[in-house]
């Protein structure tokens, strides 16, 4: 099937270079602005707070370039991101940073964190004790004192107060930025989704390393062309990819490249990242607490109930998905521990799954042989 | 005194007959299955090449992963220990000795007179020793020794992205098909290699001066990948397989 | 240093009074049905003392010391395994979780007959396996009530009361929820006992592994597993408290007559996270050489609960009762309760390794140390979280650190024969000889 592939360089060439060029654009963004820069490794992380503070918060991810860095630090045991991640850290590609904070989530991730603040020493570094316990009605008051004790580290680091006004302000402009995502990728929802999956992929990680306000102004722009857009790509089957923490954009486009779009996602560099807003309170950071404990989870946090299945059932549904493609970081814990489940119930709805297994690369040939018998197989569905 | 070291490990059996640190004889035989009448031979070999009968040693010592099964001695050294020795003996400057066998990679650090400070195994990854390089090369249906020399020609680096022994195999094949010049690829998986390596290496820390052991250090693109992932030079003596069981008949002689 | 017999040793007294509950803790959780009570299942470091509140009735399995039973047997335990995985749960997961699972899809209790099903699930949660752990039984056993209580609220160094608060307000609702669940009323006075019984056990834990500062130790490693995890069954019950008091004593006359765990005792060291269960031959290996395993932060502080005493060393933590604080209702009883596991030294490890590898460097100090082993543990994420940092941390205090990979709970990633040459090659480092 001949169609096009990869990106259309002309509408998504802004979100791609944000991305690719992070840290030129890291540090113009500071040369410009005299603000500070903190590297978050957990979306958990309440960005809003940061933002208030004139700090430009940007998320630490990794590179997938094979090293051998980190075998000193963390053990093998743990996922192939929380060491690459690290990895740029020890190697000095962030070396824009003033601060580094971490929201806790899993065990492996942390360790990124505590291993860079011991041997990439920064300025400021916070560990916020984001509880785990999201069902609990106990949680947001918890994390607002939480909230209110990493407010005042951070306001004791710059020597100056944040204003409630200031966090408000933040508040609007994520939220703001979370609506244009969301109407985004509602157009994926149409039979001929105006953006590929690496296309939306290069939105949403970008959107995790500039400055809102820009980001804002971009996804304006490109709502408007996207309304116009009309591609002679055929979508083909229509799939949704979920699980672990997930940048690896040479893989979508390979799959893409095979007769299939990605319409949806369920990742934290994808939808879980913007899916819930700030709702309007009149005390700043319990609204801020409040999004943060009832966002869609990461499995390290859904239980006891495991919310996250009528979640993707429900994503499945609106977004008419016809195969998903079940994936994780090699040894990621938690969403091994909901596999079985969230695959089950997908098969009970009638969507076919395929798993695999991602590390810092992927064997693009082998994924795509694999691929292309999944796809193949969701083909032959249709016909009978 | 004549000493023998007897170094049995995981693929081959290699003996060093040494006197006053010289060495007299030497000899190395497959393992194959029945490993005490592989070691009687491969002793045989080396005493023939000495020109001596067995009656001449004075003292056995054995070291290498199948040391504990040696039928001539009970004397044992470990690997790592006789690696550092071994490796201290032949270049004195030695403070670094990495030994990449068939099986396993080892790391040891160690002080001026070859005793071990620190180390680290390699275990659990096919890829970070020698029996990768070798399904490798059959991959791409060369010899290891033609393995090495294409790397070297080679004047790019592609990256392979397959992160276990058995993904990689194929990765290659789909290289080949992808028309990947047989020099990158065959750098690839040195370089594939040579970085697990260096991550151990990393995890105990190295000192300089730098010896490469063991069979796999008769690999030149390996040394030349090794020495780029460590920007450092490093040093593989003459017989690098054999300095196991030198350090064996060493500390034989103690 | 010679590797020659020099202290004179005995056999621990205690030491069949341990296995005897251990034995029995198992045999009564299988039987409570029969005889009107309620069964439930948790974690080792749940807050056990309140389901107490239920009634005298009301007994637990709980989960890790389970696993590792399993473990010890390899046979079952493989079969455990694989049939877990079977069910297409991944083989890098918690390794006593997988044995657990296989044990409910096997319906076989390790200690024979069919799988004794739990009534109610009451865990907590810190490694990110914990609560999940739970999920999954449910899901297996066709549906089971689950409450579970999040105490990942940062390290004790920072407690702070709100930190307090959300655990206490979580228990509350816990023991609301308790009663609905199994229909009963519930006792503030048993949780007043049970915890004061908890209290009691885990500070006398502590002491009795302080006692092993002592050269020569009293106690090794591998025999003190036997005598911990009666902490990590039934660290709420009277049953448990009392023989702490009976074996701080006996230990306490093992150090003023001298009497040795081994008698060759030259090496003194320490591990790290749960050992290899069907491998505990290699403690013994070691003792070859005159070296031994004092124990671990693992071993003291699993269970034990520590403070810092005025001349500055570690000691036991004082009770509230000590303190001369009467418990006098539920709230208080949690309150106290609560601080009280904030404290325990191996939850502080969750949030930074550096925590860690201090409390190490001052058992490395204080117990008279030669060197650690660290179990890189694949089996477990919770306990070798930030263990290369740890490593790194010892070594740089100049202890010489040897490092072997290995699994609690699933043989088939634990080489025995490799390990001991780890070992072999540790001693030559540290110049020891058979
Ligand atoms: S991984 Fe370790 S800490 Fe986590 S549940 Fe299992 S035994 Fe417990």
């Amino acid at each position: 099937m001949a169609s096009q592939v990869g990106l259309d360089q002309e509408t998504f060439e802004t979100f791609r270079n944000w991305r690719i060029k992070r840290a030129e654009y890291a540090k113009q963004w500071k040369e410009r602005t005299g603000g500070k820069i903190i590297g978050y490794f957990c979306t958990y992380v309440p960005e809003e707070l940061l933002y208030a503070a004139g700090i430009l918060p940007v998320r630490i991810l990794g590179s997938h370039e094979v090293q051998d860095v980190t075998e000193p630090h963390i053990f093998a045991m743990f996922c192939p991101f929380c060491r690459d991640c690290l990895a740029q850290g020890l190697k000095g590609r962030f070396d824009y940073l003033d601060g580094i904070t971490i929201a806790q989530s899993c065990l492996h991730i942390r360790q990124s964190y505590t291993s860079w603040e011991k041997h990439v020493p920064v300025d400021f570094s916070y560990y916020l004790p984001m509880p785990h316990h999201v069902q609990s009605k106990h949680a947001v008051p918890f994390l607002i004192k939480e909230l209110e004790l990493f407010k005042a580290k951070l306001e004791q680091w710059l020597g100056r107060k944040i204003e409630d006004k200031a966090i408000e302000e933040a508040v609007e402009i994520y939220n703001r930025n979370r609506q244009l995502m969301w109407r985004v990728f509602e157009l994926r929802q149409g039979e001929s989704p105006p953006l590929t999956g690496e296309e939306a992929m290069e939105v949403v990680l970008s959107s995790q390393m500039v400055d809102k306000r820009e980001h804002n102004a971009a996804l304006e722009k490109l709502l408007g062309r996207l309304a116009e857009r009309t591609t002679d790509r055929p979508t083909g089957t229509r799939l949704m990819i979920l699980g672990s923490e997930d940048d690896d954009i040479e893989f979508i486009r390979m799959v893409e490249s095979c007769g299939a779009t990605f319409v949806i996602d369920d990742h934290c560099t994808g939808t879980r990242y913007f899916w819930n807003n700030v709702e309007p309170n009149s005390n700043q950071l319990a609204g801020i607490a409040e999004r943060y404990v009832k966002r869609v989870p990461c499995p390290s946090k859904d239980w006891p109930e495991r919310t996250r299945v009528p979640h993707v059932l429900e994503l499945a549904r609106k977004y008419d998905v016809q195969g998903a493609i079940v994936m994780q970081q090699k040894f990621c814990d938690p969403h091994e521990i909901d596999t079985p489940a969230l695959t089950k119930a997908l098969n009970d709805a009638g969507i076919k799954t395929l798993f695999l297994e991602f590390d810092v690369t992927v064997p693009i040939g082998q994924f795509k042989v694999r691929v292309e018998a999944f796809l193949e197989m969701l083909q032959e569905d249709d016909l009978f | 005194m004549i000493t023998a070291g007897i170094d049995i490990g995981a693929k081959t059996i290699k003996v060093v007959l040494a006197e006053d640190g010289k060495v007299l004889g030497k000899s190395r035989v497959l393992a194959g299955i029945d490993t005490a009448a592989a070691t009687q031979t491969a002793l045989d070999e080396a005493l023939a090449n000495a020109g001596l009968t067995k009656e001449k040693v004075d003292r056995f010592m054995a070291t290498g992963t199948g040391r504990k099964d040696c039928a001539i001695t009970d004397r044992e050294i470990t690997e790592v220990g006789a690696a550092a020795k071994g490796a201290v003996h032949i270049h004195k400057a030695c403070r670094s000795v990495v030994d990449v066998g068939a099986e396993e990679g080892r790391m040891v650090r160690c002080n001026e007179r070859g005793k071990v400070i620190d180390f680290a195994y390699n275990e659990k990854c096919a890829a970070g020793a020698g029996t990768f390089a070798e399904g490798m090369a059959r991959a791409l249906q060369v010899t290891v020794e033609e393995l090495g020399s294409l790397a070297l020609q080679s004047k790019e680096a592609v990256q392979m992205n397959a992160q276990c022994a058995v993904f990689a195999e194929s990765e290659v094949v789909t290289l080949i098909h992808n028309k990947t010049p047989r020099e990158a690829i065959a750098r690839a998986v040195l370089d594939a290699t040579a970085s697990r390596i260096i991550s151990m290496v990393r995890k105990v820390g190295f000192e300089k001066d730098f010896v490469l052991i063991g069979g796999v250090a008769l690999n030149p693109g390996f040394v030349k990948a090794m020495k780029r992932g460590l920007e450092s030079d490093v040093y593989v003596p003459e017989d690098p397989e054999y300095i196991g069981a030198l350090g064996a008949a060493l500390a034989a002689a103690e | 240093m010679s590797n020659k017999a020099k202290y004179k040793t005995a056999p621990l007294k205690c030491w069949k009074k341990a296995k005897e509950l251990r034995l029995k803790y198992y045999d009564d959780y299988a039987k409570a049905h029969e005889r009107g009570g309620l069964r439930w299942a948790g974690g080792a470091w749940t807050f056990s003392a309140i389901p107490s509140g239920l009634g005298e009735d009301v007994v637990s399995l709980t989960s890790e010391p389970y696993g590792a039973s399993i473990a010890y047997n390899k046979e079952f335990s493989l079969r455990c395994l694989e049939a877990t995985e079977k069910k297409g749960y991944a083989r890098d997961l918690c390794s006593y979780m997988r044995n657990y699972w296989g044990s409910i899809l096997l319906d076989e209790y390790v200690f024979g007959g069919p799988f004794p099903k739990p009534d109610f699930l009451w865990q907590d949660h810190i490694c990110c396996s914990h609560a999940k752990w739970y999920q999954v039984v449910s899901d297996l056993e066709g549906g089971i009530p689950h409450f579970c209580i999040d105490v990942a609220v940062g390290p004790y160094e920072e407690v702070a009361p709100h930190k307090v608060d959300y655990l206490v307000a979580q228990m509350h609702d816990g023991i609301e929820w308790l009663e609905k669940t199994t229909g009963r009323k519930y006792n503030d006075e048993l949780l007043i006992e049970a915890v004061k019984n908890e209290f009691r056990s885990t500070s006398k834990w502590a002491e009795i592994c302080a006692l092993n500062k002592n050269i020569p130790a009293p106690l090794e490693e591998k025999t003190m597993y036997s005598l911990y995890v009666l902490g990590t069954l039934n660290k709420h019950d009277k049953s448990t408290a009392d023989f702490y008091d009976e074996l701080r004593d006996e230990v306490q006359e093992r150090v003023a007559e001298g009497i040795a765990a081994i008698p060759n005792e030259r090496c003194r060291l320490m591990s790290d996270t749960q050992p290899p269960w069907g491998f505990l031959s290699i403690f013994r290996y070691m003792e070859q050489f005159g070296a031994l395993s004092v124990g671990s932060l693992y071993t003291f502080g699993l269970v034990g609960i520590w403070e810092d005493k005025p001349d500055g060393t570690w000691g036991p933590r004082t009770t509230p009762m000590d303190q001369g604080i009467e418990i006098k209702d539920r709230d208080q009883a949690l309150r106290l309760y609560a601080d009280w596991m904030l404290s325990k030294p191996e939850w502080q490890h969750f949030y930074s390794p550096h925590i860690k590898t201090e409390m190490m460097i001052r058992i490395a100090k204080e117990w008279h140390l030669d060197g650690v082993m660290l179990h890189y543990n694949r089996g477990c994420e919770g306990l070798s979280v930030g263990i290369a940092e740890n490593r790194l941390g010892l070594i740089e205090a100049g202890y010489p650190v040897m490092a072997f990979e290995g699994n609690m709970g699933d043989e088939r990633e634990f080489d025995e024969a490799r390990v001991k040459d780890r070992f072999d090659a540790f001693m030559e480092t540290l110049d020891m000889k058979k």
